[in-house]
């Protein structure tokens, strides 16, 4: 329905939540005037917040539609109340224009604000360069590797040399793979009790050395995705003292979970990047109040049941957080840092990095809004994901907060 | 009987002193049924065991065959060279595909680090670890301990020093957790690239890279397999640089106690991280090891069914 009556919610305006009151929603707007047709939701004093936009969408279509699509992942983004997202396809290179024409039609769903990496290699092998200036013109925000780390340091130099001319950013989840060397889970304590292979920090730190190194070379704006250690924190200070146009997210998940996880051996904490000690966790969190973190990144990625229904080795990694995020992050975030630094992280500052324009509320604005009651809980529980994934390492648990609903491109949904 | 207070074992961290010592005396008791003209009980007599191997395994598959067949329980070897997993069937449907079948006990062998744990969740049968990964291999600790013990009287107040390839060891892990709930005090030894850079871990254990000073207040040292692996992945330079720095050689006994026991998992590789005549010397107790396998094996089976065969 395009029309609806919240009663009794408490809308986020000029950087606070503001009284209970009436917000009569139409066509996408806030409007003044009272609506006769639509139907009425008693927010019960709930929160309305700006929609949120997610950093790190893959919906797998088209090439794995038979694990999820942009309908499902769309349907995740009205649960969890995100209003766009920055899209880039592990196993789908958007390595031409004529993909990224494609892909954008896929997920032309109206009111949603999709944003594109294009792909600076062909088929993210790095052995030749995309047509970066064509993809640029057909849209594509910035470029990526796909998380293949596959490029040697020459490669990268060309690739980011040439990429340049565009002015577009480049996103990297930073990784070596030589020293990841198999590992699925950090090296320390709890991979050396299980036995496990492990990834050490250097091979994060490693590989965001090489790349701000080349950034600073080459003056090439860069973005690192889902930091995991301080010390790639320290880093990234650094190199913006020596003038080095970098950015960050953490990832919703390595806010909440570390390494201590694994002795459950869960296959959905099976992720990469792994969960890092507490220490690790700690940083991020720190990241976040000193402001080297710029964003929190959602990396939805959905995996099968079957491809997770097994010992945690043997699991395909990834997990899924858009019908989450907010719930699970909420009552730390909001703690920790306030709710207006809270919303700007999950909403704003993510859409910047995407080049997406933000979304606030006011009447007589267009509006896109998430309900949600900071009091109430969730349940983590299967049927509360879109499609047929549920890789959540946090299924099975208790939230603080839940999303009544969302009122997004004009739609409203009640979850 | 007293009863175990674990359900299955999947491995020994965590595991009490109680428990442990449990396995252990009925283990002695097992070991001297073994010296019986009919090494044979009917403990599990009506149960059904799968031995449930998923990487190739020849002494330990065998010591659990023997063990389930003296406690006169039914036996089905199931590898995955022979199975439906080879035909893409996942871990989950193999199990509940011989659980439909009606058997009590899935005893499992896997590349994967919490396999056994994993089954468990997803079964109603008895679980028992025969090696996971480099996780751990409980059997094969309990195995050792026995051994020391049979040997030295008490595992309390001994000194066990593990040499080798600690990284990638289940057996290390195993009885690096068992060994110190017992009171025995483990120091570990091995190359810089094949131990665990975390000494947290071993907060209760002692790190020695120098194997003269590991072995010189020792009671008992175990040589761990050296897998030719590790110098394809440059873990190593050579089988002779490792046997010259780490091997158990006469020359090293030489920083040693005379008695000290000498212990492997098996199989050997002779001159490289044991010399031939220290694996056959007085002081070598693998043989020994090897016979207690089976008498450890049957006494974990016997406790986890729990008397559930008609004795």
């Amino acid at each position: 329905m395009n029309k609806v009556i919240l009663k009794n919610v408490r809308p986020f305006i000029n950087g606070k939540f503001d009284a209970p009151t009436t917000m009569n929603l139409a066509d996408g707007k806030w409007v003044q005037e009272s609506l006769t047709d639509a139907p009425t939701f008693d927010a019960g004093g709930a929160l309305a917040l700006p929609a949120l936009f997610g950093l790190g969408l893959d919906f797998k279509e088209p090439l794995r539609d038979d694990i999820y699509s942009f309908k499902d992942g769309v349907e995740a983004m009205r649960r969890g109340g995100f209003y766009g997202g920055l899209y880039e396809s592990s196993d789908n290179a958007i390595d031409d224009s004529r993909k990224l024409s494609a892909i954008k039609q896929i997920s032309s769903f109206a009111g949603f604000s999709f944003a594109f990496l294009g792909a600076f290699s062909v088929g993210y092998k790095c052995k030749e360069l995309t047509e970066m200036i064509e993809l640029a013109e057909e849209g594509a925000v910035g470029f990526g590797d796909g998380n293949q780390d596959a490029s040697r340091t020459r490669f990268l130099r060309l690739a980011m040399e040439y990429g340049s001319m565009t002015g577009k950013r480049f996103f990297f989840m930073p990784l070596d793979e030589s020293l990841r060397h198999h590992g699925l889970v950090h090296e320390g304590h709890y991979s050396d009790t299980l036995g496990m292979k492990g990834i050490p920090r250097v091979a994060e730190t490693i590989a965001a050395f090489r790349i701000l190194e080349m950034a600073r070379f080459l003056k090439v704006p860069v973005h690192f995705k889902q930091v995991s250690c301080g010390e790639t924190l320290k880093l990234i200070e650094m190199a913006r003292e020596q003038g080095v146009d970098v950015t960050c997210d953490v990832d919703v998940y390595h806010l909440l979970l570390d390494d201590s996880c694994l002795f459950d051996l869960d296959s959905h904490s099976n992720v990469v990047m792994p969960f890092r000690s507490a220490t690790d966790k700690d940083a991020l969190w720190q990241g976040l109040k000193s402001g080297t973190v710029n964003a929190i990144s959602v990396n939805h990625d959905p995996v099968l049941r079957q491809d997770k229904e097994v010992n945690f080795e043997d699991a395909v990694p990834g997990a899924v957080s858009l019908e989450i995020a907010l719930p699970a992050l909420w009552k730390p975030l909001t703690e920790k840092l306030g709710e207006s630094r809270a919303i700007e992280l999950l909403s704003s500052a993510p859409a910047k990095i995407a080049g997406v324009g933000g979304v606030c509320l006011g009447l007589d604005s267009k509006v896109d809004l998430v309900l949600f009651d900071d009091k109430a809980k969730t349940e983590v529980t299967s049927s509360l994901f879109a499609g047929q994934v549920r890789n959540s390492p946090l299924l099975g648990q208790t939230l603080s907060g839940k999303i009544l609903g969302s009122y997004l491109g004009g739609l409203w949904t009640e979850v | 009987m007293s009863a175990l207070e674990i359900k299955h074992l999947f491995g020994l961290r965590g595991v009490s002193k109680h428990d442990i010592r449990l396995i252990l005396d009925h283990a002695k008791q097992f070991r001297e049924v073994l010296e019986r003209p009919v090494k044979k009980v009917p403990s599990l007599r009506g149960m059904t065991v799968v031995n449930l191997f998923f990487e190739n395994s020849t002494r330990t598959r065998t010591s659990f065959e023997l063990a389930e067949k003296r406690l006169s329980a039914d036996t089905v070897n199931f590898t995955s060279s022979n199975s439906s997993v080879k035909k893409g069937e996942t871990l989950v449907d193999t199990l509940r595909n011989i659980e439909a079948m009606k058997i009590d006990i899935v005893v499992v062998r896997h590349k994967g680090t919490g396999v056994p744990k994993f089954l468990a969740d997803n079964s109603k049968a008895i679980i028992v670890n025969a090696g996971d990964g480099a996780h751990e291999h409980p059997t094969q600790a309990l195995l050792d301990m026995l051994t020391i013990e049979e040997k030295l009287g008490t595992l309390e107040g001994k000194n066990v020093t593990i040499v080798g390839d600690i990284r990638h060891s289940r057996v290390a892990r195993s009885n690096l957790w068992g060994m110190t709930t017992m009171g025995a005090h483990v120091t570990l030894c091995g190359p810089s690239t094949l131990v665990p850079r975390n000494t947290e871990l071993m907060s209760n254990v002692t790190w020695e890279s120098d194997v003269k000073k590991a072995v010189k207040n020792a009671d008992a040292i175990i040589a761990l397999r050296l897998q030719k692996e590790r110098m394809d992945d440059a873990l190593l330079p050579s089988m002779r640089e490792y046997r010259n720095t780490f091997g158990i050689t006469h020359e090293l006994l030489e920083c040693a106690k005379d008695k000290v026991l000498i212990m492997h998992p098996g199989p050997i590789n002779r001159g490289v991280e044991l010399d031939s005549e220290i694996a056959d010397g007085d002081n070598s107790v693998i043989l020994n090891q090897v016979t207690n396998g089976v008498a450890v094996r049957m006494a974990v089976l016997y406790l986890l069914a729990g008397g559930r065969g008609n004795e």
